[in-house]
């Protein structure tokens, strides 16, 4: 177990890279997100964490 | 200006492609929804409910350097109100392009009153608001 999995990050802290596979509705396609090519386009993310599809968000 | 949101819960894509479709109410949801099948992200973040596998309701911002500027976190049954969630990516938009300035609790959007930290103004924030 690596130290970002037993502390959560903290503000300030860098994020390590990840990336998530996604459906993405605009494209009405299967994608993958990844924060490193965030970095490189030198782009803003907003993560936002709900509990679960098909309840309110 | 632009950020890319990126929505998460412990479903997975194929999930969230069957519940964006049926949903009416996320018809005009552009945003990518992730897919944190293993809570590996949830946990990293601070919000994976060990109990019930899933994710707390958290917001989360990363500057395009990859920190993290902003965090809020609500319990069960608490929404978040996007207006106060995007009044904080801009306020980290304003204090990156000016590095000496504060946004403080009032900044809404650019145009609005900053504050500049320093002596002068400790114990007197009132006044420096006043202008």
């Amino acid at each position: 177990m690596t130290t970002s999995e037993t502390s959560p990050l903290r503000i300030g802290q860098t994020v390590p890279d990840f990336q998530l596979n996604t459906y993405d509705p605009a494209a009405q396609d299967f994608a993958v997100f990844d924060l490193e090519a965030q970095r490189k386009d030198g782009k803003w993310t907003i993560l936002f964490f709900y509990p679960a599809d098909f309840t309110f968000v | 200006m632009g950020a890319e949101v990126v929505t998460v819960s412990t479903d997975t894509q194929f999930t969230h492609l069957a519940w964006q479709r049926h949903e009416g109410e996320l018809a005009a949801v552009q945003y990518p929804m992730g897919a944190d099948v293993t809570g590996r992200l949830a946990r990293q973040f601070g919000v994976y409910n060990e109990a019930t596998g899933l994710a707390h309701r958290g917001s989360f911002l990363i500057a395009p350097d990859g920190r993290l500027m902003a965090m809020e976190v609500t319990a069960d049954n608490i929404g978040r109100n996007i207006d106060e969630l995007m009044r904080k990516f801009k306020a980290s938009l304003h204090v990156a392009r000016h590095p000496k300035k504060a946004c403080p609790s009032k900044w809404k959007d650019e145009g609005d009153q900053t504050l500049e930290p320093s002596a002068k103004i400790v114990g007197r924030v009132h006044d420096a608001l006043q202008g």
